[in-house]
């Protein structure tokens, strides 16, 4: 055992002496969490249109008209689908914000002297920047349409007499007379304060009646949240290059062991190849282990990535460095030479990634594109850390990547010990 | 002791090793002398177990054991120097000799103590924390024999110590190889250079195309195939070699007919064994 330690300590060593290795396993993968997180954090502060999802629970004259004039404002893009389906959408980030106009909203908009009209958002919690602007434009359109009834005798009439009549019902008394006194002439405030000259500096009639919507605001905290921060996603990312990185130095370095003739030396040595072997593999894993641990950690404390669950969060680093020193087996096996293993480490690596979510987020593509995304470890790699940082995962969701990982790294390192070439040559 | 008795070894159609007996004793410094490709590393890597012989046995005999070369308890007793430097280039050269020691089951302060022996060997004291890469050709030349040395082997395999090496260097390593004689150590050694093995070996086994020529002290090789030596004269500019096995005799008579300004005595050497041996020259 001490032999295996010994060995083991030694790769590591060598490891971060070469600068191409730390480059490939460290520098490059903190560089990328880094990018992509700023570069996301960018992108969900607004792209031009947002795609929001609208439902009609009103349906009114008042209610279309409020929606067509939601179409118009721009930067949003806005979709009308039944409620279900837009949580879901909500649900699986692929829509931000979800604005549904509940029963009585084009009531209170035809009358805002009675009711303020009201709408219920339900956000998606990491999109709170998107979700802010269309606030913004909720707000604006609902300003422009009580502009709209304000400057409009004949709809501001209407609403008055349905109020009167509403009112006159009410027992007489003091408060209820001077209300219809104040109904009687509040058509007239506009052209009053025109009369006066003052129409500009008043900047319309709002003011009167407070803010001329009011949103419920309800955040999806659903079975699936989003990243907490775009960093989450980019430090997830972050590890599993890490990971293949260390994955192909390491198969790098059991053909440097051979051309240097040290393989040489260690099979004349009183170690056996079950050592090596084991050496090898023990050297990967606290290795990736090593840097995804210290990846995470300074995402955790710099850039603010909150895990959801810490034991979790500690099983999937582990499958996901048992994953990638099997791999590292079988492509030492692969690649005779060191130019062979690193040509054919990234030559799979890249495209493997780029299938498994490893450059572009996983929520970001077409469904087809993450089912094919299956056959690559990459993506359980991701899937378990994301589970662990912040899809949320339970301990039984989280087994299934798990025991992927842990199955391809066993398979893989099986496959490699067994072929692997122990001449000197 | 290190036996080879009747071992063949083939890659292909082509017979590396072909039929090698030798016994390598107790404190002698044995070497292999062959051009490139006569089969001396085939051989080495037979004794130390990386390879198989496919005729013949390859083993380590004493009064209480009799060992194949592959067992654990032999290799802890064998040091290999190969032929081409293997180090991890890195790290320092005093991290390696702490990685093979440890290999070797070295521990502690036994480890520290054998680290600071080998530098010094080594004479890389001063150089032990720089990384390898950063040593000049005769520095890793001789920490690669010191990587060998680590956990103080019985017998010490010197496959070509001085390839690449200038003369300097090459004398430090000399002196190495006598060192460990002095310190009761059995080496092989194998040179396609006879000079080194003229000078350091006590007994030089000849191998050409992987067959053994001929074995024995080099006095006795000589003795044996050098055949006569040679005496230069040069009177004025005209020089003229003759050769002769009684050179005072041969130059009394040459002086007879004819003035003699100077005079050589070239005696034959293990070159002229290698020729005679073969009918082609040690050097291509
Ligand atoms: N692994 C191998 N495969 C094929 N041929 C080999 C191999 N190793 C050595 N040889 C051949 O065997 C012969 C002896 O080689 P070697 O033992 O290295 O000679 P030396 O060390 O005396 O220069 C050479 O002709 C060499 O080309
Ligand atoms: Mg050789």
């Amino acid at each position: 055992m001490n032999k295996i330690v010994a060995m083991a300590a030694k790769d590591i060593h060598i490891l971060f002496r070469d600068k191409l290795g730390f480059f490939f396993t460290v520098f490059f993968p903190l560089m990328m969490a880094i990018f992509f997180g700023a570069m996301f954090a960018g992108l969900s502060r607004g792209p031009a249109n947002i795609p929001i999802a609208l439902v009609d629970q009103d349906r009114t004259a008042a209610s279309e008209r409020f929606i067509e004039r939601l179409g118009q404002a721009s930067g949003l893009a806005v979709e009308e689908i039944p409620r279900e389906e837009a949580l879901e959408q909500v649900r699986r980030g692929r829509t931000a914000v979800l604005v549904t106009l509940t029963p009585g909203f084009g009531a209170a908009l035809d009358n805002p002297f009675v009711a303020t009209p009201e709408v219920e958002m339900t956000v998606d919690p990491t999109q709170f920047a998107v979700a802010g602007m269309v606030r913004g434009v909720l707000l604006e359109a609902a300003g422009a349409e009580l502009q709209d009834l304000m400057s409009d005798p004949a709809r501001l009439g209407a609403a008055n007499s349905q109020n009167s009549l509403f009112f006159e019902s009410l027992p007489p008394s003091d408060a209820r007379d001077q209300m219809l006194t104040f109904l009687d002439l509040s058509p007239r405030v506009s052209s009053l304060i025109d009369e006066m000259g003052l129409g500009a500096a008043t900047g319309g009639n709002q003011g009167f009646f407070g803010p001329p919507l009011e949103i419920e605001q309800t955040e999806v905290q659903a079975e699936r949240p989003g990243p907490t921060n775009s960093y989450a996603t980019s430090f997830a990312q972050a590890m599993l290059w890490t990971l293949i990185g260390g994955s192909v130095s390491f198969s790098m370095s059991i053909a440097i062991e051979r051309s240097r003739g040290t393989l040489m030396r260690l099979l004349v040595a009183p170690v056996t190849a079950r050592h090596l072997l084991a050496a090898k593999g023990l050297a990967c894993l606290g290795a990736t282990l090593f840097t995804s641990s210290a990846l995470i950690t300074l995402g955790i404390t710099v850039f603010d990535v909150r895990p959801t669950s810490y034991p979790l969060l500690a099983l999937a680093l582990l499958c996901g460095s048992i994953c990638f020193c099997g791999i590292m087996m079988a492509l030492s096996v692969i690649g005779g030479t060191e130019q062979a293993a690193a040509g054919i480490g990234w030559g799979l690596s890249l495209p493997l990634s780029m299938l498994g979510g490893g450059m572009v987020p996983l929520f970001l593509m077409p469904e087809w594109m993450q089912t094919l995304g299956n056959i690559s470890p990459m993506k359980w790699t991701l899937m378990a850390y994301e589970g662990a940082i912040w899809r949320g995962f339970t301990l039984n969701e989280m087994l299934l990547p798990c025991a992927v990982l842990v199955a391809i790294g066993v398979l893989a390192f099986t496959l490699g010990a067994r072929n692997l070439r122990w001449d000197t040559g | 002791m290190l036996v080879f008795d009747h071992v063949s070894k083939s890659f292909g159609d082509l017979r590396a090793v072909d039929d090698l007996s030798f016994e390598v004793e107790a404190g002698e410094v044995f070497g292999l002398l062959g051009p490139n490709g006569a089969g001396k590393t085939t051989a080495i890597n037979m004794a130390v177990g990386l390879l198989e012989p496919d005729e013949g046995v390859v083993r380590f005999t004493d009064e209480a054991f009799d060992r194949d070369p592959r067992d654990a308890e032999n290799r802890r007793s064998l040091g290999l120097a190969p032929q081409s430097i293997a180090l991890y280039e890195q790290i320092g050269g005093a991290d390696n000799l702490r990685f093979f020691g440890r290999l070797h089951g070295l521990r502690g302060s036994d480890l520290e103590e054998r680290v600071v022996a080998c530098l010094d060997f080594a004479d890389l004291t001063d150089v032990g924390k720089k990384v390898v890469s950063k040593y000049s050709g005769g520095m890793k030349r001789r920490l690669n024999l010191a990587v060998a040395i680590i956990h103080d082997p019985e017998l010490v395999l010197l496959d070509e110590p001085t390839v690449g090496v200038d003369p300097q260097s090459r004398n430090a390593i000399f002196e190495r190889v006598e060192q460990l004689r002095e310190g009761g150590k059995q080496v092989v050694y194998t040179t396609h250079y006879m000079e080194e093995a003229q000078r350091l070996c006590d007994r030089v086994a000849i191998i050409d195309r992987g067959r053994l020529m001929a074995l024995d002290t080099v006095p006795a090789l000589i003795e044996a195939h050098g055949g006569p030596g040679n005496l230069v004269v040069r009177t004025g500019d005209s020089e003229s070699r003759h050769e002769t096995t009684d050179p005072l005799g041969t130059l009394a008579e040459l002086q007879a007919r004819q003035a003699v300004d100077h005079f050589q005595y070239l005696p034959p050497d293990l070159e002229a064994v290698f020729l005679n041996l073969t009918g082609r020259a040690l050097r291509d």
